[in-house]
């Protein structure tokens, strides 16, 4: 008896494994391989088999846009009905690590959508391919803000092209300002006045990200642009006056201590709340302000100090090197951004365009927010700091803690960050 | 398996059968293993020596796609040269033993009251189970509301009460901020500990306690020489799993503090996730883990040890 049983289980032991193993016979994909997304993508037997048609795989982290999204990927399919497209959408928080392990066990998408601050890393991997060569004969190259175009550039060579943008600008509450009988603040010293005056009882001056991870890194970086300082040269004057007024904020009660576990999105509902007169916040809160806001709020570009600036978010396109593909993905990229076509879709999903030709759009300029962002783009840099920006990040993370728990004193925080910082940039 | 081979045996001697049929025999016994085998070997077996091969090499985000090197210790030396291992070293092991004092004292502490009869019991056990069966992510939330210094329903009722004259900025003071994942996590862990011991007191049997008292033991005297020594072997593998469950804490440090202020909440777990997913040192992060899992092991092999002298004294 227990032996026929232990055959049952050799003979199903035998289904499965067989089952499990790879089909490296081509006569096997031909049989309508339908199977998960994951092992049809970069397959090169798909083409032969499949009558010519050929499947490109296709990563995004998009959620805000799904409609407009797939729309153009219809568009380039009706035009071109050998290529199929294969779209696979990964969540934000997931699709770093899906790329790591796509890069380990070869089975990277075609195309992949990646946020700007973590592009140069994945070119200086191997996992995005040069496409100097192909860029080179495009003729919208010029039309790219100098911000986003920096972030696919590594190392003199171009690896992907700008998607769309996002900044950062000054949310902040009309009705309290109106109450308060003040203009939204245009510099540093109108930013401590305005934060001073609106503090009362319950409600914050002013409010911004101070979280330990690049939520805080993004938005402090303007501060540190406006004084005058940058990344390459930590340890200056411009540093110190930046994280010297995020600590000025917080000690005097301006700005609440409680920033340092907040990140972008419960600042932004601290706002909402009523908490907090205003905010540094992006783009991407337009929505949800509008929708559930119970108070009139507006924007202004972030207060200058000794000159303006602001963040750079967004996502650029890259074409990974594995590819099988490489010219067709660049067909479909510069199919996406032919400029009536892309102006349809960054309209439809309220995204930023990366192009000062498109920017010039009514849609753009002639919005009340929309305008703000838009006319920060002349402004807005990118976080381009090489492969080894996470680690930077990190660094600078420390510092907005060590000043503002008062563990480390500006300059000593400053200086440390610096010895750490000097030898992972590029 | 023990006792399945035995079975087999006697059926054996009882036929007269020749040795190679027997090996067959056993060969059947194998294969009823081998689903199980298969499993543990891909999804644990495979995974850990997969982990402690990767510690010992140098693979970051740029060689993840060319050649591994082969480093020797490097990593793990340099993790012990981290200041911030050593600060979540301390971390780990100060929040799990905290954790596990309280949740275990006051599990026990209401086992012992749902072991006695009264009304609504049933109701309000399930009621403290709410606390086990809500999802991290909710209940790490909702503390971090409660703790904000601003807000936060803590302060509201320390200042009502005249505990405390200022707000404690529970979560963004480096003083507090430890601490105040450590009193989420005990009320997160406080049911499963009631729970398995008072399965564990309602298995006791009622004649010992009948006994005591007619030889006049007080309550006290019957907690210590009958509870105690009978609830050993629950409360053992309790202590047991309660350690390793709260040693891998992840997501309630990450949600609560994201190991900040400055790194005073870090623990190992975050600093291994941090190493590889945020830094992309992906060796380095295994060599965190393998130590972790080292340190797990230890802890097991002191339960096993602790249920070898058990189960000698029976």
């Amino acid at each position: 008896m227990y032996r026929r049983i232990g055959f049952g289980f050799l003979a199903l032991l035998l289904v499965l494994l067989t089952a499990c193993a790879p089909s490296t016979d081509t006569s096997s994909s031909s049989s309508s391989n339908s199977s998960s997304s994951s092992n049809s993508q970069s397959n090169p037997d798909s083409k032969s088999s499949n009558g010519d048609v050929i499947t490109i795989s296709w990563w995004d982290a998009n959620t805000t846009a799904q409609e407009p999204l797939l729309k153009l990927i219809e568009d380039f399919e009706a035009a071109n009905p050998n290529i199929k497209i294969n779209r696979t959408y990964i969540s934000f928080a997931d699709l770093k690590n899906k790329l790591f392990m796509g890069a380990a066990g070869d089975q990277l998408p075609d195309i992949v959508w990646i946020d700007n601050p973590d592009f140069q890393a994945f070119a200086a991997a191997g996992i995005l391919a040069d496409i100097t060569d192909k860029i080179k004969d495009w003729e919208y190259t010029e039309d790219y803000f100098e911000g986003p175009w920096s972030s696919t550039v590594y190392d003199g060579k171009n690896y992907g092209v700008p998607n769309y943008s996002n900044n950062l600008a000054l949310f902040y509450n009309v009705d309290m300002l109106n109450e308060a009988g003040i203009e939204p603040p245009t510099n540093w010293e109108e930013l401590k006045e305005a934060a001073k005056t609106l503090t009362k009882p319950g409600v914050y001056g002013v409010s911004a990200s101070g979280v330990k991870t690049e939520n805080s890194t993004f938005q402090f970086l303007p501060f540190m642009w406006q004084a005058g300082s940058d990344i390459p040269n930590f340890d200056s004057q411009g540093t110190i006056e930046a994280i010297t007024l995020w600590k000025e904020l917080v000690d005097n009660g301006y700005m609440s201590k409680e920033i340092l576990t907040m990140d972008q999105q419960n600042v932004a509902l601290q706002f909402l709340a009523g908490k907090a007169a205003m905010m540094v916040n992006g783009t991407w809160q337009i929505p949800g302000l509008t929708k559930d806001a119970k108070f009139n709020w507006d924007i202004v570009q972030l207060p200058e100090h000794k000159q303006g600036a602001t963040n750079l978010g967004g996502f650029n396109w890259g074409i990974t090197a594995t590819s099988e593909h490489q010219d067709i993905a660049w067909e479909i990229i510069k199919f996406a951004e032919e400029p009536e076509r892309k102006k349809e879709f960054l309209k439809a999903a309220g995204y930023l365009p990366a192009r000062k030709d498109m920017i010039q759009d009514p849609f753009w300029q002639e919005d009340k927010h929309l305008k703000i962002f838009a006319d920060n783009m002349e402004v807005a840099r990118a976080r381009a700091y090489g492969p080894n920006y996470p680690k930077i990040s990190e660094a600078i993370q420390d510092v907005i803690q060590q000043v503002i728990t008062g563990t480390k004193s500006p300059d000593e925080a400053v200086k440390e960050a610096d010895a750490k910082i000097k030898p992972l940039l590029p | 398996m023990q006792q399945s081979d035995v079975v087999i045996e006697k059926r054996n001697t009882i036929r007269t059968v020749s040795s190679i049929f027997k090996s067959k025999r056993n060969l059947g016994n194998y294969l009823f293993l081998a689903p199980g085998l298969l499993f543990l070997m891909f999804f644990m077996i495979f995974p850990i020596f997969y982990n402690l091969l990767l510690g010992f090499q140098n693979v970051t985000l740029m060689n993840l796609r060319g050649e591994h090197e082969f480093i020797g210790l490097s990593n793990y030396i340099n993790i012990f040269l981290d200041p911030v291992f050593k600060i979540s070293f301390v971390n780990s092991i100060i929040f799990t033993a905290m954790c596990i004092f309280f949740q275990f004292a006051i599990g026990f502490a209401f086992a012992l009251l749902f072991n006695m009869n009264f009304p609504g019991k049933n109701f309000l056990r399930s009621l403290l189970l709410l606390a086990w069966m809500l999802p991290m992510i909710i209940t790490s939330t909702l503390f971090r509301w409660m703790m904000s210094g601003d807000y936060g329903v803590f302060n509201y009722f320390l200042l009502v009460l005249g505990i405390i004259d200022e707000p404690i900025l529970w979560l963004t003071e480096t003083s507090t901020s430890l601490l105040g994942t450590i009193i989420a996590n005990i009320w997160i862990g406080v049911p499963f500990n009631m729970i398995i011991l008072l399965g564990g007191l309602q298995s006791l049997p009622d004649h010992l306690y009948e006994a005591a008292k007619i030889d006049g033991a007080s309550r006290f005297q019957q907690f210590r020489h009958i509870t105690l020594p009978l609830m050993r072997p629950t409360i053992l593998i309790l202590l047991m799993l309660g350690v390793i469950y709260t040693f891998k804490v992840f997501d309630l440090i990450y949600i609560m503090t994201g190991g900040g202020p400055v790194n005073s909440s870090y623990v190992l777990p975050f600093y291994a996730f941090n190493l590889a997913f945020v830094k992309f040192d992906f060796s380095m992060g295994a060599a965190v883990a393998t130590l972790m899992f080292v340190f797990l092991c230890i802890v097991s092999a002191i339960y096993l040890w602790f249920l070898r002298k058990e189960e000698q004294i029976h």
